[in-house]
């Protein structure tokens, strides 16, 4: 199950600080469903699955033309006795953003590649699989280890204009961030 | 100089922080821009501001902790910084709360005034009409494309790989392409002849594709150009399809962009209104608290820097209140304070040699006046002053010695009260009392009373004392005791007479006697016997008369003579028993009560036998047989000093009370044989060695002598 948070960012700083004052679950965090390494070819390749939820500011924001963005932080790490080591660490970027125009969605790739949606449930859609297409060594990992996969799908406050900042840390709707989530990596 | 020393890094510090405050605060708003490169950094700006200001608001806190703690014990100069300090904040605070309030309200409405309904629906209608002519655009290429299509339809693959290339180049695309339902390129044209693969429909296409069977809309092409993409089936099946990208001309691009990016600019505004404000305000009152709590702090430093030489002055002011006249300020500065500090400094340099020299006086006047009260406690007269009603404001230690009541613990009293405490003086206190209330002169008075060593005399002179305006302020009466000087002159009259007698009458009674008896033996022979026997009778009685007469002179002799005593320590007891033994035949019986085993004085055993041998035989001869004497000694002290007070009393007819007062004079007697210089001569050598001899008074069973004698050593009590 996934579990474990850790701080790290600014926001996260700030929120352990009024954590107290927001306690309650976020309704609205991002959710990873799936995460695995898995083999491709001769090498490994990280996959997930995450759920992005938008709360009604968030959308309303959307629409109004400010592009939201999350990151989602990939970590391979190996358990050891005191401390876990990390093999692995990435960061993947996707941007959503509304084009009155058209009246289209466009989800901005890590590869920063446009891709344009009629619908904001298939530009969601298309957010939600990740495909990590680093070429993972095999001899990365070793058997008689334990490893596991760490993932962190948050939401980049400091992306948002300017006026909404400061609020975005204090406001619930803005609480779109998933806790990390660790994945065991079976040999 | 030293001010400057002190002052100059102050001044540099707080001239620092506020270059701090205003960087941050520049910063801070910079920021606020999204193009500005600080933008980034925003929320760690607001977040510095924000400690910055809690940092300041505790600053300020404990300063105004300290102060309220400082007014609570009353510090010194706590209150006028209170003052101070509330004016400054009274002052800084009101217009700045007035600016913030205008400056706010400013700002809402300039947000405020960005927006407006003709705006709205302006940006409305321009997206529509761009949307519009899109979608005009749009259907154009559709109607196209089913045009394409159309003349595509049933044909082989080889012919539409044929004819593909003239409805591409007929329809001014720019890309044609048909492909299988599989995803099959099955014939394509471009106009850039280096894209060998047409742009084929990515999986959301296809999805779409398949669930409408058709799919066409605005595509982001290369080089941020738009194009039309237009997706058919050529077939009834479904089983190819025919892909039509339509450029929009360039001009048609920019003009959609420029509106979509004015629209989407101005919906974002508008939905960041609000925050917009609040934001805006955010930082408004950051900056006025960030200001304004560092003035207020900046306040506290200043004002307790003024403060400080008050503060020392009110502390010195204190000391000087408390007595502290040697009390020095620090003088650190020369302005006004400075000044002032330099004239309590010269104040209290003035006023403590003031109060030396005041000190000095007033220990000069107490030296006088312990001066005087050892005089007078030393002198040999009683002295005893009264206020103006005549009550007992001092009294010496001579009044006590010669009164034997301690007069001092009576001040504030009247003599009356003091008389009725102490009865055996009441006459002649009562005597003083009304003396002093009805003299208006100096006065004098002989007082004669019994007091409880016996008949004593004082000399009263008494002098009222008056204020300047003629008022009556008291009086001192001074008193002393001259029964002793009386005692004194007699005897010395005693001794005259004694002398006179001697050499008047004693001399002519040897020639008397010689001539009495030489005519006792010339006529004895010639005269008849007749006349021899009367003779004999004459002359006899002259010789005796004579010889009677000599002893009397001879006693007056005795009595008027300085004494020759050989003084030696000799146990008073053991002497009382040895003089007791000769009187064992006589039957007189003696009892005897000793308080100590032995009492040694220093004393001429012979005249201190004769004293004793006197008193008894005086005892003797006062009872007619049965004589019973009692002999008591005791310890007494009187005037620090230790006295062996030997008391004999016997039952004889006792004395009469005008008898008491001239008992000890000489020829006084009460028998028909007696001389009267048996207890002349006995007070006499009592008071030669320092004693005092007295009638008890107090003996009712017949006649009571007291003797005190210097003792030397009282041995063990028994």
């Amino acid at each position: 199950m996934p579990s474990l948070a850790k701080p790290f960012s600014l926001g996260l700083i700030l929120c352990l600080s009024l954590w107290p004052f927001f306690s309650a679950a976020d309704p609205y965090a991002a959710i990873i469903r799936q995460a695995d390494l898995i083999q491709a070819g001769a090498d490994l390749q990280i996959q997930a699955r995450i759920d992005y939820r938008l709360s009604p500011t968030a959308k309303e924001a959307l629409h109004k033309g400010v592009p939201l963005t999350w990151i989602v932080d990939l970590n391979i790490r190996e358990v050891g006795r005191i401390w876990d080591s990390t093999l692995y660490q990435r960061e993947r970027p996707y941007k959503i953003q509304f084009h009155a125009l058209l009246n289209q969605y466009e989800v901005v790739t890590p590869e920063d590649d446009g891709e344009m949606f009629l619908t904001l449930n298939a530009a969601l859609n298309f957010m939600s699989g990740l495909h990590d297409d680093t070429q993972l060594a095999v001899d990365l990992i070793q058997p008689g280890q334990r490893y596991y996969l760490a993932i962190k799908c948050r939401f980049d406050r400091e992306a948002l204009p300017v006026p909404l900042r400061p609020f975005a840390y204090l406001d619930t709707q803005w609480f779109l961030s998933s806790d990390w989530t660790l994945w065991p990596i079976q040999k | 100089m030293a001010y400057s020393k002190i002052k100059l890094p102050a001044s540099a510090s707080i001239l620092i922080l506020f270059g701090f405050i205003l960087l941050s605060l520049q910063l801070m708003s910079s920021s606020t821009q999204e193009s500005s490169e600080l933008s980034e950094m925003h929320s760690w700006l607001l977040v510095i501001n924000t400690l910055g200001s809690i940092t300041l608001l505790i600053l300020v806190a404990v300063n105004a902790y300290s102060l309220v703690r400082e007014l609570k014990k009353k510090e010194a100069g706590s209150r006028l910084t209170t003052r101070m300090v509330s004016l400054f904040v009274l002052l800084a605070l009101a217009p700045a709360a007035i600016v913030f309030y205008f400056s706010v309200q400013f700002l809402h409405q300039g947000i405020d005034s960005w927006f407006n309904v003709e705006i709205d629906r302006a940006m409305d209608d321009a997206l529509e009409l761009s949307q519009s002519a899109l979608a005009q655009r749009m259907n154009w290429h559709i109607k196209q494309t089913r045009h394409i299509a159309a003349q595509l339809e049933n044909k082989s693959d080889t012919l539409i790989a044929l004819e593909i290339g003239a409805l591409w180049a007929d329809s001014g695309a720019m890309e044609i392409a048909a492909f299988s339902s599989q995803g099959r390129i099955l014939a394509s044209s471009s106009t850039n002849p280096s894209d060998i693969l047409p742009h084929l429909p990515d999986e959301q296409m296809w999805l779409q594709l398949r669930q409408n069977k058709e799919y066409f809309a605005f595509d982001p092409g290369d080089n941020d150009e738009m194009m039309v993409r237009v997706i058919l089936p050529i077939d009834r099946d479904q089983k190819r399809f025919l892909q039509v990208l339509y450029p929009i001309p360039v001009r048609v691009t920019d003009l959609a962009d420029s509106i979509e990016f004015a629209f989407i600019r101005y919906q974002e505004m508008t939905f960041l209104r609000n925050s917009l404000k609040t934001s805006f305000s955010l930082i408004l009152l950051l900056v006025l608290l960030l200001s304004l709590l560092a003035a207020i702090w900046v306040a506290f430093i200043s004002i307790r820097n003024i403060v400080a030489p008050v503060k020392e002055l009110v502390k010195g002011t204190q000391a000087v209140a408390d007595g502290d006249y040697k009390q020095q300020l620090p003088v650190m500065s020369q302005d006004d304070l400075g000044f002032l500090v330099e004239s309590f400094n010269q104040m209290t340099k003035r006023i403590a040699r003031s109060r030396d020299e005041t000190r000095a006086a007033g220990l000069e006047v107490e030296n006088q006046r312990a001066y005087l009260e050892t005089i007078l406690a030393n002198l040999t007269a009683g002295v005893i002053s009264f206020d103006a009603d005549f009550h007992i404001r001092t009294a010496n230690q001579a009044a006590y010695r010669i009164l034997h009541i301690p007069v001092s613990h009576f001040v504030s009293q009247s003599l009356s009260n003091l008389a009725s405490k102490h009865a055996e003086l009441a006459d002649v206190l009562e005597a003083i009392q009304q003396l002093l209330e009805k003299a208006d002169d100096i006065w004098e008075q002989r007082i004669v009373f019994l007091g409880p060593n016996g008949r004593q005399e004082l000399l009263c002179r008494g002098t009222p004392l008056f204020l300047q305006d003629g008022s009556r302020m008291g009086a001192v009466v001074v008193f002393d005791d001259v029964t002793d000087l009386i005692q004194a002159q007699k005897n010395a009259a005693w001794g005259e007479v004694a002398r006179r007698l001697a050499h008047e009458i004693k001399n002519p009674l040897t020639p008397i006697q010689l001539s009495a008896e030489r005519l006792q033996h010339k006529l004895s022979k010639e005269l008849p016997e007749t006349s021899q026997d009367f003779l004999q009778r004459g002359t006899r009685t002259i010789v005796q008369q004579v010889e009677a007469m000599k002893r009397m002179v001879d006693d007056f002799s005795e009595y008027a003579r300085p004494s020759k005593k050989q003084v030696e320590k000799i146990n008073l007891i053991d002497l009382i028993q040895e003089i007791l033994a000769l009187y064992v035949p006589s039957g007189i019986l003696f009892s005897t009560s000793f308080s100590s085993r032995s009492v040694i004085i220093e004393a001429d055993p012979v005249s201190i036998r004769q004293v004793l041998h006197n008193l008894i035989k005086n005892a003797q001869e006062a009872t007619a047989g049965n004589c019973r004497i009692e002999i008591k000694i005791n310890k007494a002290v009187r005037n620090n000093a230790e006295y062996a007070e030997l008391g004999i009393y016997d039952n004889g007819s006792g004395l009469h009370a005008d008898q008491i007062e001239t008992i000890f004079e000489p020829y006084v007697t009460s028998k028909a044989k007696g001389t009267g210089l048996g207890l002349a001569i006995v007070k006499k050598i009592i008071e030669e060695h320092g004693g005092v001899i007295w009638v008890d008074t107090s003996y009712n069973g017949g006649a009571g002598f007291v003797i005190q004698l210097p003792v030397f050593e009282f041995g063990n009590s028994k």
